[in-house]
């Protein structure tokens, strides 16, 4: 399990990274939160020093007096030792006195305002407030404005952020905690099903029984489906193993006994007849063996030989080159129909020459037994077609009934009439083909002849994407 | 610059310069003599015998640097710096006009120290770690001997508000004091005492009431006291007194013990200094054990530091009079003096209370031709 891929790590960081980020934003809240705090704590002392200063605002020698309260610029200095400004306009903006020119706000005329200023390369917190004189007979509007820099106000403020900094660390690192164990406990269950997995017997196929979360229970069943049809296959290669065995057994308990029988016997025409049975014995116990072998060939899904752009019709002449002595011989008439123009598939040469072989051979020896109520020749064609490509091989035999059209693809299957139970069909060749087909990406199916009997069993190859 | 500043620029002008100007300079040059020595250009607002031997000794420990001095009145060193010199501009400000000093660092003119020293002073006397009050120099009342045979011994405020409003006649003319129209040390204690007692204005009018000479200096304070034109002086600087004093026998010194008021001298350097470094090591050594040291047994000045605590210490004073001692305080309550609308008030007040007693003649007429 490397980091990259730990599931455990990918549910930590998607988890962790806007954890990360909530607490980001919850730290600049924090900051504003502390800054606005400061300024609001701050700005009464902003209050409070105009106040006293407009209290001491009259009308003398008409014009606007002061005596400016020395209490009033000491509470505008904290233990930061802010530097203190303080001015008294008149209405117009008329500087009246003060140790500084302090800009006025723009704004609504609200008696108190408050403002950040940039004031000669320095940031002073700006109050101003607005009165006027209650005389008798003197109503004389005038502006305090009071500024002191920032130090207090920051101080408190960072003060304020670091002890937020604080309970947010410690919350960070209890969610963190918390989850942590949580995708600890959330694993767990996978962590089960992979100790149950190790700890099974390689060799039984039998269903996992473990109760799991919904989504791992989903995982679990996949399994089971997996495992199910792995059984099946092992049922299936167990009873080809056990056909397989007890087909070749049959050919050499016949040469056995023949041995055996033609030992007994000193004339040696009678052994002649033996050896003549054993040789044909072993032929059709060798030819048994290769086809069992390319069976096995053709099912091993290890093998993916390359697939070659081939012309059908040449391939459905020449296994039907092939075929023609043997056909002759059982008097059969052997024809091939093909289109005139290449008919090109990618495929294996041999593997299809081998396959057509198989079906003419099938329809020689089954198709070839003669219906007492046709009276027609035996007749067998090859016959190609287009669009989609089709390799087919008819014959005008008895036919198998559709409801055993699939039974017989099966291996060793071999058809019910007893007629049909020749000793020379091994009941490999249809699944030869099938297997064949399927490597091909195309699909054996079992017809009935368009003259009514018979059977027609035809290669439907995918349409060539050319 | 703005109007508040000339305002309180033209008001400081008409106070301080009818001081004789006493522009002298000391200077120290570099020893081993070299044409590229660091300079270092102080002004300061205190006369060479009373600095001199604080600038030796630190000449003898950075002898490598040319130092020069030179003597202002606390206006002209206000002037001077805000004038900007350039090449000639000072390094190093030392004043003892607190309001103004104050007034300059509050508006960003000085630049803050790093020093261990700079951190270690006494909270009362620094603002932020830009200036330093670096002497502890009472404000105080001289009087003749013959006075105390007189009347009896005086010892605090309540004693020479007595003295004055019993012996009224026999001390017409005899009492010598501040003018705070005039000066601006007599302004900055008026303000000052009148913050700190609400007597102050019945001493104000029994000083009235004996018709009180009103001067600009300490120092015609003390010669008119030597020559015996006048029995009483109040509000002397203490420092000046102190030296005074030990060669006139017959004048007798007194710190109130009720309250007095403390005056520090103090100093920044330039935010805009040309050698800022040497600036940096001058204050420093003002700040340091051994710069006290200087100040505190070579100087009438008082030393500040907290380790220092002989005689001529703040230490010792404090031992000696405890909480009757009142620094002035240094911070944002100063700016207040040099409001000019309060400047106004407050000697408006003063001398309505100064002619209470005696309705005659304005002392101050002249004032109302140059508000």
């Amino acid at each position: 399990m490397t980091a990259r891929d730990s599931l455990y790590r990918r549910l930590l960081a998607w988890l962790l990274l806007p954890l990360l980020g909530l607490a980001v934003l919850i730290l600049w809240q924090a900051y504003l939160g502390a800054r606005d705090t400061a300024d609001r704590a701050f700005d009464r002392l902003l209050e409070a020093a105009s106040l006293a200063i407009a209290e001491q605002v009259k009308w003398q020698d008409d014009r606007l007096w002061l005596d400016m309260p020395p209490a009033a610029l000491e509470m505008l200095a904290t233990d930061a030792e802010e530097r203190v400004f303080y001015a008294l306009y008149a209405a117009e903006d008329e500087f009246v006195t003060g140790n500084a020119h302090l800009p006025a706000l723009e704004g609504d005329s609200a008696p108190l305002r408050f403002a950040d200023v940039g004031w000669q390369n320095q940031t002073l917190r700006l109050g101003i407030r607005n009165a006027r004189l209650e005389d008798w007979n003197q109503r004389e509007y005038f502006e305090v404005r009071v500024a002191h820099t920032r130090e207090g106000r920051e101080r408190l403020a960072s003060s304020l952020f670091h002890g937020s900094l604080v309970r947010i660390a410690l919350l960070a690192l209890l969610a963190t905690s918390v989850l942590v164990l949580a995708i600890r406990f959330a694993l767990a269950p996978l962590t089960r099903l992979r100790r149950a997995i190790r700890a099974r017997d390689p060799r039984t196929l039998a269903p996992l029984k473990l109760s799991l979360p919904r989504e791992l229970a989903e995982l679990r069943e996949a399994l089971n489906e997996l495992l199910s049809r792995m059984r099946r296959v092992r049922a299936n290669q167990e009873r080809f193993i056990g056909d397989a065995s007890h087909q070749l057994r049959t050919p050499l308990a016949g040469l056995s006994a023949r041995a055996e029988l033609a030992l007994r016997q000193d004339d040696p025409s009678v052994w002649r007849d033996s050896l003549c049975a054993m040789q044909s014995t072993s032929n059709s116990a060798a030819r048994l063996a290769v086809q069992l072998l390319s069976l096995t060939r053709l099912n091993n899904p290890e093998a993916t030989p390359e697939l070659r752009p081939l012309d059908l019709n040449q391939i459905a002449r020449r296994a039907t080159r092939n075929a023609l002595p043997a056909c002759q011989r059982a008097g059969i008439d052997l024809g091939v129909e093909v289109p005139e123009n290449a008919v090109i598939v990618s495929g294996i040469d041999w593997q299809l020459e081998e396959a057509l072989s198989n079906l003419i051979d099938n329809a020689r020896r089954y198709g070839s037994q003669h219906d007492e109520r046709h009276q027609e020749a035996p007749r067998i064609t090859v016959r190609v077609q287009t669009a989609p490509p089709i390799l087919a091989v008819e014959d005008n035999g008895p036919g198998i009934p559709p409801h055993l059209h699939l039974r017989v693809l099966r291996p060793f299957y071999r058809g019910q009439h007893s007629d049909r139970l020749s000793s020379e069909g091994s009941g490999l060749g249809l699944a030869i083909v099938e297997g064949i087909a399927r490597s091909h990406g195309a699909r054996l199916s079992l017809e009935e002849a368009g003259s009514g009997h018979g059977l027609n069993a035809v290669i439907r190859f995918p349409e060539t994407p050319s | 610059m703005n109007v508040g500043w000339r305002m309180a620029l033209s008001w400081l002008c008409l106070v301080l310069l009818s001081q004789p100007s006493m522009a002298q300079t000391l200077h120290y040059p570099a020893e081993p003599e070299r044409a590229n020595a660091p300079h270092l250009l102080i002004h300061g607002a205190l006369d060479p015998p009373l600095i001199a031997p604080v600038l030796e000794d630190f000449h003898r420990r950075q002898p490598h640097i040319d130092l020069t001095y030179r003597n202002l009145t606390t206006l002209e060193i206000h002037r001077t710096f805000l004038a900007d010199e350039g090449e000639r501009s000072a390094d190093v400000v030392m004043s003892s006009a607190m309001p103004w000093q104050y007034q300059l660092a509050n508006h960003g003119y000085a630049r803050a120290l790093d020093g261990q020293a700079a951190r270690n002073w006494p909270q009362w006397a620094r603002w932020r770690r830009e200036l330093f009050g670096i002497t502890f120099e009472p404000v105080v009342i001289v009087y003749r001997r013959e006075l105390a045979e007189r009347f009896g011994k005086m010892t605090d405020h309540g004693d020479l508000l007595r003295l004055l409003e019993n012996e009224r006649d026999a001390l017409q003319g005899r009492v010598v004091t501040y003018d705070p129209a005039l000066s601006g040390a007599g302004y900055t204690y008026a303000v000052e005492e009148a913050r700190l007692s609400p007597r102050y204005w019945e001493l104000v009018a029994a000083l009235g009431g004996v018709q009180a000479d009103l001067v600009g200096t300490t120092g015609e304070m003390l010669k008119g006291l030597a020559s015996g034109r006048y029995l009483i002086g109040y509000n002397l600087l203490g420092s000046y007194a102190q030296d005074f004093v030990q060669t006139h026998p017959e004048l007798e010194i007194v710190v109130p013990d009720d309250y007095a008021l403390i005056m520090q001298r103090l100093v920044f350097l330039s935010r805009s200094a040309n050698n800022r470094e040497q600036g940096q090591r001058f204050l420093d050594y003002l700040l340091s054990e051994a710069g006290q040291r200087v100040i505190g047994e070579q100087t009438p000045l008082g030393a500040v530091h907290p380790a220092f605590e002989g005689p001529g210490s703040a230490a010792a004073l404090r031992e000696r009079l405890g909480e009757a001692l009142r620094p002035i305080r240094l911070g944002p309550g100063l700016l207040a003096t040099l409001d000019h609308l309060k400047r106004e008030a407050l000697l408006d007040r003063w001398e309505r209370e100064f002619q209470r007693a005696t309705p005659g003649p304005n002392p101050h007429a002249y004032m109302r031709e140059h508000p």
